[in-house]
């Protein structure tokens, strides 16, 4: 059945969610033009591609690919990785240098910034009508691509707004990330886990501010943890440190409630401001002093007095400022998506604090985890349960009429489930085409 | 060769708590020190300055033996089955600590969830001879697909 704009409004209602958004392939497949083809999609960070001829490659959506390519001005971009001629994906490793793009089948060559270089036999196409200076014959860029603070981020949508407009006050977290290091910069370090999910890619989003989930589903962890750590002896010093890692996410209500969540017109949202679950980790004395001696003190605290928990950048990332790594969701299919975990290192903050992050993303985001495959087994079981025509819609009134709106954004209590009506805004925005591209379009 | 034939038999045993899973059993043949590590790149140095999809030490391994079993653990719902076949061992001599290492191939057929899933790769053991038997100082599992996108994997391979 092909949805109109009405059909497709309807499915959001300010506080229910019609169950066929998360079923229906339909659906997903407007999602994938109307959302995933119009926002601006997380495509890495400039420190993966260093050098000139570094590449990276990637999807912008569920299908098509990009590549980000450092060219040899130093410039970077984001080429749609597709030969102008017979149309092969020019480039199918996941990243590397190259002095230039062959193409496997006819040899139709191209410089990193993706000009076309040279064909071979060009002589076959004389007086033939065919251009080799056609733009048509170079990689087609993507219609947008930006940086900030080294996030590159690429839009298939010529007229979205520019990425700062887009990202309005989310954008403090980017800033609070790069400021936790003391030269006020991030690199990717440590490599990527790739988990597979067999759900809904919007299951993911929804749970990084569902703050009503950890005391139930992380119940297990915790508590053996627990259980563990009463075993100690008192002398157990460096044992207890390592397993107080994991109580945190069976933090009380009281505890999310107050750390409080704020929305933001594209969808984004974060959790936490002035404290949030990570707020306790302890500062390492030598990372403290080099934050110290590059910020001062009193910049150093106002830094760190900033404590959120995730950020999300609707629809493809959401970063954690406090431990320095993030996560990236790419949609395969209606039911199945991928989640890729990348993690940072703070320039000039010492080894340890790398150390500490790939420590994180291992015990908490690793396919073998004892906490997301608990958070996966719960989006399954939606996946699942909502293919039952028992009851056509899902809940998202906690604390409904409540928000507050402060005009450039939306805030409201830390178990609200602000983030959901946040993000199915934004989706009913995206789906029924209702922004006003006018107002903020990059082309004015 | 009755040291290598020892040694298979001992990789036997442990895979076989492992098939039928039974983590409190597993975890006695680690030493205090023990630990059990697979890697998400092809020949990655160490488990500290590069992600990996395990890393467990002793600590890890008492909280995950208790989550195993815990009635609330919601991906513990489906029970998980596995079957290992070990091959092509052999004794590498000693390293620095004067561990035997010892590598080997595997196949694991791992049943979760309704679907199986065939995991390969390469062992490499750290044994600590320990009056008739030994006990594992580290376990590095090398799987052949350790890059691709991974499922949630709830139980040690």
């Amino acid at each position: 059945m092909p949805y109109n704009n009405e059909d497709l409004a309807r499915l959001v209602e300010p506080a229910r969610l019609h169950r066929s958004i998360y079923t229906d392939p339909e659906i997903f497949e407007l999602e994938m033009q109307r959302i995933w083809g119009k926002a601006w999609i997380f495509i890495g960070h400039e420190s993966q591609v260093p050098n000139p001829g570094d590449f990276f490659t990637t999807n912008i959506n569920h299908r098509i690919p990009v590549v980000m390519t450092r060219d040899r001005k130093g410039e970077v971009h984001v080429l749609h990785n597709r030969c102008a001629h017979k149309g092969a994906k020019l480039v199918d490793t996941a990243c590397g240098n190259a002095r230039a793009f062959r193409c496997c089948y006819h040899g139709w060559t191209y410089n990193t910034d993706g000009t076309i270089l040279k064909i071979p036999n060009e002589g076959g196409y004389d007086n033939t009508g065919f251009d080799l200076k056609d733009p048509m014959n170079n990689m087609q860029k993507a219609a947008g691509c930006e940086s900030y603070r080294g996030f590159v981020f690429a839009t298939l949508d010529p007229d979205a707004p520019d990425l700062k407009t887009w990202m309005g006050g989310a954008l403090d977290c980017f800033d609070n990330l790069c400021d936790r290091a003391p030269e006020g910069e991030v690199e990717v370090a440590g490599g990527v886990l790739r988990y597979e999910h067999d759900c809904n890619w919007k299951f993911f989003l929804e749970n990084l501010n569902d703050t009503m989930h950890p005391m139930v589903t992380h119940q297990s962890v915790v508590q053996a943890a627990e259980e563990y750590i009463a075993t100690l002896p008192e002398d157990a010093v460096s044992q207890r440190a390592e397993a107080e890692i994991i109580p945190p996410f069976g933090a009380s209500y009281e505890v999310f409630e107050s750390s409080g969540i704020t929305g933001f017109k594209y969808g984004h949202h974060y959790d936490g401001g002035k404290t949030s679950i990570h707020a306790d980790y302890s500062v390492q004395p030598e990372y403290w002093d080099a934050m110290v001696k590059a910020y001062g003190e009193e910049r150093t605290r106002e830094i760190f007095s900033f404590n959120t928990h995730n950020t999300l950048y609707y629809p493809s990332l959401t970063i954690k400022t406090a431990v320095q790594n993030i996560r990236i969701v790419r949609p395969i299919a209606v039911d199945k998506c991928v989640v890729e975990t990348w993690s940072f290192r703070l320039k000039g903050a010492p080894p340890e604090m790398l150390q500490r992050t790939l420590l994180y993303s291992r015990l908490i985001n690793s396919s073998s985890s004892m906490v997301g495959p608990d958070d996966l087994e719960a989006y399954m079981r939606m996946q699942d349960g909502l293919q039952s025509t028992g009851n056509d819609w899902v809940e998202m009134y906690r604390q409904y009429g409540k928000d507050r709106d402060e005009g450039d954004r939306i805030v409201g209590g830390g178990t609200s489930d602000l983030d959901m009506r946040t993000q199915y805004t934004a989706w009913k925005n995206y789906m029924t085409e209702a922004y006003d591209t006018r107002e903020s379009s990059r082309h004015g | 060769m009755d040291e290598l034939r020892k040694i298979e038999q001992f990789l036997y045993d442990e895979a076989n708590l492992l098939d039928n899973p039974d983590l409190d059993s597993w975890m006695k043949l680690y030493s205090e020190d023990g630990t059990y590590w697979m890697p998400v790149v092809e020949g990655q140095a160490d488990p500290f300055n590069h992600v990996s999809i395990f890393y467990d030490d002793r600590v890890m391994m008492e909280v995950r033996r208790r989550n195993f079993v815990h009635p609330r653990a919601a991906s513990k719902d489906h029970k998980v089955r596995s079957s290992h076949i070990i091959g092509n061992v052999r004794l590498q001599g000693s390293n620095d600590k004067g561990d035997l290492v010892v590598t080997s191939n595997f196949q694991a057929l791992v049943f979760y969830r309704n679907e199986q899933r065939a995991f390969g790769g390469s062992y490499e053991h750290h044994l600590i001879p320990d009056q008739d038997s030994y006990k594992i100082r580290h376990k590095k599992v090398a799987l052949i697909n350790c890059e691709a996108p991974q499922k949630s994997l709830t139980i040690y391979l």
